[in-house]
């Protein structure tokens, strides 16, 4: 092999392969610095909150002074229900159903004091929730509800009542490990549930329980009786859509702004890293252009040496071989100085992160080791098999 | 492999001509293992051709060419790369030795994929052969003569049960053919292989059991 080396690296032109090298490092780094990024991002995001996805928009109809004082409903009707969903920008649609029974839940902070309080429920369609969907389950015999709350509760507990009272600050931790009493009434029936806080979002305004048990707890403590849509909660997919925003507005309809923003925010971000992947992509495909074209050049100029091996017996499989473990070592010293780059590029960025959210949990780095794997080994196959053809060209050339 | 059959075979720059008298071409004609053949033949009658045909180099000529009853036309490209290991040898007119490696390297190419000569016995060829000093010089510098030893000596470095030499001697000195002759001769008895030799000229100084005209 050692011979045939010799033979076959005649011509190998270093500028040609160092400009490859470059260049697809270049690219490769593009790519892999983007998903990470994006990965971190999101872990970002979603330190914010984990239950709802940023692309969710809660809808309502606005609250005028009128309304207040005429006592004019202010719930959606079937048929603006239905004209809502069929828009075009709608993915998901799903609305809130309320608790029609009365609510009183209390808990004990170490002993100390018993909060209790009359509140409420209410359901989005479960897909609209993002929690494991083993936790986010109602049994009818457990007596078992998990619930998710405003964060803001907490900080208003925190922040106002515990700090004036002299009481000790709760973290989402210790709370989450705390069981609420819930004593349910309505319909001639009552009822004790253990309450378990399955989290705390910034993005409802609102107690959230499994739809499962709004149901039965509706039927159950209220005779079902039917109540109107005040809120919806849906899915879009371009969250700056101008449609969404016309849409609103001709109707009446207010959803968060700021989240509305967020939703733009990330899906501007979106776009821009799709952007910054395209150029990672296209320069690593022109990268990769470039070194099949001198691999090309090199098996043109050595065709002499490959005919003459392949007559003398060398198969097209091992005559094939030096260029394929060649372009296969290029691949990997890509993917590897590549790696190493954005790794030593996000330990940088991530500092910076850390600094605006210390709560960040740091995403894995695995994706971008599969996608890098996965780059080498696909172009490396690719790299494989045009060689071997380009080789057997050659032993087809003077048939 | 123990025989190679022509049946009517003709280089297709040939097709249509009328005034071909050949032992060869148009002919059935059988080469069997363990014979030794010359193939006179003028410049331009097509013998480079018969050997690249007969090699799976080219395959421009019409009729049928036979190893064993199997077509050549239909063998895969693993089973010439084994015929071109294991049972065919040939000596190129045109050497295709390596200029930019040294004789011996030339030599070693080849027996590093089918370990079939020992070190001593090419050491040995080339002391007999006259080129020992040479070993180590670049091919692409020795002269023409030179060159069509080591390329004997690579042709004999594989197991054969044919060996084909295209105008082997045309640039070597009596002496020197001779040694060739005898090394070739050594080497087919032991194998038991047919040696097809080509002359336009100059022939390699065998005991030949057949001679055809081309």
């Amino acid at each position: 092999m050692r011979l045939v080396w010799k033979l076959l690296k005649r011509h190998i032109s270093i500028p040609q392969f160092c400009g490859f090298l470059i260049a697809n490092i270049v690219g490769m780094t593009i790519i892999l610095l983007g998903v990470q990024f994006y990965n971190d991002i999101q872990a970002v995001y979603n330190s914010e909150d984990s239950f709802m996805r940023e692309d969710f928009l809660i809808v309502n109809k606005q609250v005028g002074t009128l309304s207040t004082i005429t006592g004019k409903d202010n719930s959606f009707t079937e048929s603006e229900l239905s004209d809502f969903k069929s828009q075009p920008f709608v993915t998901k649609f799903g609305v809130f159903t309320p608790s029609t029974f009365r609510v009183r839940a209390g808990f004990d902070i170490e002993g100390m004091t018993n909060f209790s309080t009359d509140m409420f429920f209410e359901s989005v369609p479960d897909e609209f929730v993002d929690v494991d969907k083993s936790e986010w389950l109602f049994h009818e015999n457990e007596h078992s509800v998990p619930i998710i709350i405003p964060k803001y509760y907490l900080d208003l507990y925190n922040f106002g009542f515990a700090q004036s009272r002299n009481l000790p600050k709760l973290s989402e931790g210790v709370l989450e490990a705390i069981s609420i009493e819930i004593n349910i009434n309505g319909n001639g029936e009552a009822d004790t549930y253990e309450g378990t806080l399955a989290g705390f979002s910034n993005r409802i305004n609102t107690i959230l329980v499994p739809e499962s048990f709004i149901d039965y707890a509706n039927t159950r403590f209220a005779g079902n009786n039917t109540q109107s849509v005040s809120r919806v909660i849906l899915q879009v997919d371009d969250p700056t859509d101008e449609r969404i925003t016309k849409y609103l507005q001709d109707n009446g309809y207010e959803t968060d702004e700021g989240k509305l923003d967020a939703s733009k925010t990330n899906y501007l971000l979106k776009v821009l890293l799709s952007i910054v992947l395209l150029v990672g992509l296209v320069i690593s495909i022109l990268a990769f252009y470039i070194l099949m074209l001198s691999i090309f050049l090199l098996v043109e100029k050595n065709s002499t040496k490959l005919e003459n091996l392949l007559l003398i017996g060398y198969s097209p499989t091992k005559v094939s071989q030096p260029y394929q473990i060649l372009t296969i070592l290029l691949n990997v010293i890509v993917v590897l100085v590549s790696v190493i780059t954005v790794l030593v590029i996000r330990k940088m960025y991530l500092r910076l992160f850390e600094d605006f959210f210390p709560n960040m949990e740091t995403p894995s780095t695995s994706s971008m080791w599969i996608i890098a794997i996965g780059l080498c080994v696909f172009v490396s196959v690719v790299n494989f098999f045009v060689i071997r053809r380009k080789v057997l060209s050659i032993w087809r050339s003077k048939k | 492999m123990n025989s190679i059959q022509l049946t009517n075979t003709l280089p297709d720059v040939f097709k249509g001509r009328t005034d071909i008298a050949s032992d060869v071409w148009l002919k059935d004609l059988t080469f069997e293992k363990g014979k030794s053949y010359l193939i006179e033949a003028n410049s331009g009658t097509g013998k480079s051709s018969l050997f690249s045909f007969l090699y799976g180099y080219r395959n421009d000529y019409q009729g049928q060419m036979i190893f064993d009853g199997h077509d050549i036309n239909h063998l895969t490209i693993q089973q010439w790369t084994e015929i071109r290991r294991n049972h065919l040898s040939l000596l190129w007119q045109d050497l295709r030795l390596f200029p930019e490696l040294t004789a011996h390297e030339n030599v070693k190419i080849k027996n590093n994929l089918t370990h079939f000569q020992k070190k001593s016995t090419i050491d040995n060829w080339f002391d007999q052969l006259g080129i020992v000093e040479k070993k180590d010089t670049l091919v692409g510098k020795m002269s023409f003569g030179q060159q069509q030893r080591v390329a004997l000596i690579r042709a004999l470095c594989q197991p054969f049960d044919f060996i084909l030499l295209d105008e082997p001697v045309s640039h070597l000195d009596d002496t020197n053919a001779a040694i060739m002759a005898d090394i070739l001769k050594a080497e087919a008895k032991d194998q038991d292989a047919a040696i097809i030799v080509t002359s336009i000229g100059k022939r390699l100084d065998l005991e030949y059991d057949f001679i055809l005209k081309l």
